[in-house]
C-alpha cells in the first residue's frame, strides 16, 4: 500500500505543458526528493499534491483515500514553504499550535503541550514566545519545521527546504532533517534543485525533466549509474565526452578523438559507433592499478580545495577534470598517467 | 562623506517646507482664528472675552441632539463601510489581474463624479415613488409607497456609497503586502477559506482597515452636502448646523464654538482609536 500516489497527472499553464502524464508512488516512511532544474514541474507537482493547484486530469491518493477533489484543509498534510510562511502576527508557539487549533481535536492545553514538544524537537523550546521577526532565518526555519510536524500529518511536503540558508546552516539543517525523519518516520516529499541536498537527504531521488521523470532510484544509483546525459550532468561532478565504440572478439573498447583507446566494461547498452560516456571526477586517479584503463595526459591547471585537489588534464584530445585526494595528486605540470576502473566509464543515452 | 551630511536635517527640511507652509496657512491659521472667535463676542467693538457661545450650545437640546446624531451616523457609516469594504477588498486581491482592474475602476468611478450629482441620484432612488419604493411594491414587500428621504437610513445608504472607495483603496494597500503563501499555508494547516481569512488576512489587514476607517469616520463627521440633501432640515448634522450658523444666521461666534466642539470630540474619539489599532497592527 502506498502512502501517496499520483496517477497520470497532467497540468498546463496556458499553452505550456508543465506535467505530462506524471506518475509517482511513495511508500510509507519514504523520504523522496523531487530533483530537477527550475521549470521542470517539480514545484507544481508539490502544489498539486497539497491541493493548492488543480490538475487538468489525474488522480491523487494520500493514506489510502482519494484526495483529488478535496480542498487543502481536508488532506491532512503539512507543507513547509520555501519562504517558511510563518504568520507574522503570532508568536512562534502560536504558529506551531496553529494546525492543531484549526483541526480542533485537542483541548487547548493539549495543543500547547504538543506545540512545546515540537518546538523542543527542533531545539527551539527557549524561543517559544518570540515573534517571527525576532528570529534569525535558521530559527524561523525550525519554527516552520516544528509547525509542519506537530500535527503528525499523513504526508510532509517540503518546498526547497534549505535554499534560504547560508552554507553552514544548510549543512546543520541537512543533519537535523535527516535525524527528524529517522525519529518520526513521516512520509516526506521534498522539492529541490540542489543535487547535494537530494543526495544527502533522500532515500529515493526522482529526477525530473520537462514534466516527466528522467530517472528514479536511490541516491547512489542516480549518482553512479545515470542513464542519460541530462542525469549525469545534473547530478554534477561529471566528465561527459564522446568515444567511438568498437568490438573485437568480445572485447569492447572506445577510442578518444586523438586515437588513444581504452577498454570498456561489458554492458548491454553498448553498440558500435559514437556514444556519450560519463566519468565521475572522483573516479580518476593518478596512481592507476593493473586492472584499470589508463591514458596519458598533461596537467593544465590545478585548484587546491583542502583535502582534495581539482586538476584539469588534457588527455586523449579532450579535457578531463579529476578530483583526487591532495596527498595522492600529481603536482608538477608534466605528462602523467591517469586511470580509472573500466566500469566507472558509463555509457549514456543521448537524449 | 559629502559636505551635506554634516547637517543631516537641512535637505529634508527644505523638502518639508512647502507642505508645512501650506498646512500652516490653510489649517492651523483658520483653526486658531476659529478658536479665538469662539471665545469672543460677535458684532461688538471691541470684541470681549465670553463663554456665551459655549453656554448656548450646552443649554440648547437641539444642538446636543445634532451632535449625538452626527457621531451615531458616522459610527454606523464607518461600521458598514468596514463590513462591506473588507470582503470586497479581499476578493479584489484574489481575482485575476483583468477582473481586478475592472473592479478597481468600478470602485474608483464614483469618485470621478461630484458628490452633489451622486446625492441627487440617491434622491431619485430613495424618494417617494422612486426606484426603491417601486421595486419593493412590485415584489409585494410593501403595499404603499415609501420614502427613505429625510430618514437616517437614507443618509447612511447614500454616505456609505460615497465613502466606500476610501476604505476599499486603503485596505487594498494592506492586503497587497500579505504574501499569498501565508493564506495558502493557513489553508494547508486546516483553516479552510473563511477561517483563513479570519485568522490570517483580517489581522494582517488591520493597518489598512484602521487608516481607511479613520478616513471614512473623519469624512462622514465633517460632511454636510449628502446629509443635508438627503436628511433635509429636520435631520441636521453638525457640519450642516455650522454651515447654517456661518452663512444663514451670520452667528460666527456660535458657529466657531460648534466647530471647536466638533473638532475636540472627534479628536477624543480618534486618538485612542489610533493608539489601539497601531498597537494591534504593530505586533507583526
Amino acid at each position: 500500500m502506498h502512502q501517496m500516489s499520483v496517477r497520470s497527472i497532467v497540468k498546463h499553464f496556458a499553452d505550456l505543458k508543465v506535467l505530462d502524464e506524471f506518475d509517482l508512488d511513495v511508500a510509507k516512511g519514504e523520504f523522496v526528493a523531487l530533483l530537477g532544474p527550475s521549470g521542470c514541474g517539480k514545484s507544481t507537482l508539490l502544489r498539486i499534491i497539497a491541493g493548492l493547484e488543480t490538475p487538468d486530469s489525474g488522480e491523487i491518493h494520500i493514506a489510502g483515500r482519494s484526495v483529488t477533489a478535496l480542498a487543502p484543509e481536508h488532506r491532512n498534510i503539512a507543507l513547509m514553504f520555501q519562504s517558511y510562511a510563518l504568520l507574522p502576527h503570532m508568536s512562534a508557539i502560536e504558529n506551531v499550535r496553529f494546525p492543531l487549533r484549526m483541526r480542533g481535536q485537542l483541548s487547548r492545553a493539549d495543543q500547547l503541550r504538543k506545540a512545546r514538544e515540537a518546538m523542543s524537537l527542533v531545539q527551539l523550546g527557549h524561543l517559544a514566545e518570540r515573534y517571527p521577526r525576532q528570529l534569525s532565518g535558521g530559527q524561523q526555519q525550525r519554527v516552520a519545521l516544528a509547525r509542519s510536524i506537530v500535527g503528525e500529518p499523513d504526508l510532509l511536503l517540503l518546498d526547497e527546504p534549505l535554499s534560504n540558508l547560508d552554507a553552514r546552516l544548510r549543512e546543520e539543517m541537512q543533519i537535523e532533517l535527516k535525524r527528524l525523519h529517522e525519529n518520526l518516520g513521516l512520509t516526506t516529499i521534498f522539492v529541490t534543485h540542489d543535487q547535494n541536498e537530494a543526495l544527502g537527504l533522500a532515500n529515493r531521488i526522482t529526477l525530473m525533466n520537462r514534466g516527466s521523470i528522467e530517472q528514479q532510484g536511490t541516491p547512489e544509483e542516480i549518482y553512479r549509474r545515470p542513464r542519460t546525459v541530462f542525469a549525469a550532468d545534473f547530478l554534477g561532478g561529471a566528465n561527459i565526452f564522446e568515444l567511438e565504440v568498437s568490438e573485437s572478439d568480445g572485447v569492447w573498447s572506445g577510442s578518444f578523438p586523438d586515437g588513444s583507446r581504452v577498454d570498456l566494461a561489458v554492458s548491454s547498452d553498448l553498440e558500435p559507433g559514437k556514444c556519450q560516456f560519463m566519468l565521475r571526477k572522483e573516479a580518476v586517479t593518478f596512481d592507476p592499478e593493473q586492472s584499470m584503463s589508463t591514458i596519458t595526459g598533461t596537467i593544465q591547471t590545478q585548484n587546491y580545495l583542502g583535502g582534495q585537489t581539482r586538476s584539469l588534464i588534457r588527455a586523449g584530445g579532450i579535457e578531463i577534470i579529476a578530483v583526487t585526494d591532495s596527498d595522492k595528486t600529481e603536482t608538477d605540470r608534466i605528462e602523467t598517467q591517469i586511470g580509472w576502473r573500466p566500469d566507472e566509464l558509463i555509457p549514456l543515452q543521448n537524449v | 562623506m559629502s559636505a551635506g551630511s554634516a547637517q543631516p536635517y537641512r535637505e529634508p527640511a527644505i523638502l518639508l517646507t512647502p507642505g508645512l507652509l501650506f498646512l500652516l496657512l490653510a489649517f492651523f491659521f483658520p483653526a486658531l482664528q476659529l478658536l479665538a472667535q469662539s471665545f469672543l463676542t460677535f458684532g461688538t467693538e471691541p470684541a470681549r472675552f465670553t463663554l456665551e457661545h459655549y453656554a448656548k450650545a450646552a443649554v440648547d437640546d437641539f444642538y446636543a441632539g445634532v451632535g449625538v446624531r452626527t457621531f451615531r451616523l458616522a459610527m454606523i457609516i464607518t461600521a458598514l463601510c468596514l463590513l462591506i469594504g473588507f470582503p470586497l477588498a479581499v476578493i479584489i486581491t484574489r481575482v485575476g489581474p483583468a477582473l481586478r482592474t475592472v473592479l478597481i475602476v468600478l470602485i474608483i468611478l464614483p469618485l470621478m463624479t461630484s458628490v452633489v450629482i451622486r446625492t441627487f441620484g440617491w434622491l431619485v432612488i430613495l424618494g417617494p415613488g422612486g426606484v426603491l419604493s417601486w421595486t419593493l411594491q412590485q415584489l409585494g414587500v410593501i403595499d404603499r409607497g415609501i420614502s427613505l428621504m429625510h430618514t437616517e437610513a437614507g443618509i447612511v445608504i447614500a454616505m456609505v456609497q460615497v465613502l466606500l472607495p476610501f476604505l476599499v483603496l486603503t485596505t487594498l494597500g494592506s492586503l497587497g503586502q500579505i504574501p499569498p503563501s501565508l493564506e495558502e499555508a493557513a489553508r494547508v494547516m486546516g483553516a479552510g477559506f473563511f477561517r483563513g481569512i479570519f485568522h490570517v488576512t483580517l489581522p494582517l489587514a488591520v493597518p489598512g482597515l484602521a487608516s481607511g476607517s479613520l478616513l471614512v469616520f473623519a469624512l462622514s463627521i465633517s460632511s454636510f452636502i449628502t446629509p443635508t440633501l438627503v436628511g433635509g432640515v429636520r435631520l441636521q448634522v453638525m457640519a450642516g448646523s455650522i454651515y447654517q450658523q456661518m452663512t444663514g444666521s451670520f452667528d460666527w461666534g456660535f458657529g466657531a464654538a460648534l466647530s471647536m466642539i466638533l473638532l475636540l470630540s472627534t479628536l477624543l474619539l480618534i486618538v485612542p482609536y489610533m493608539v489601539i489599532t497601531s498597537r494591534i497592527g504593530g505586533r507583526k
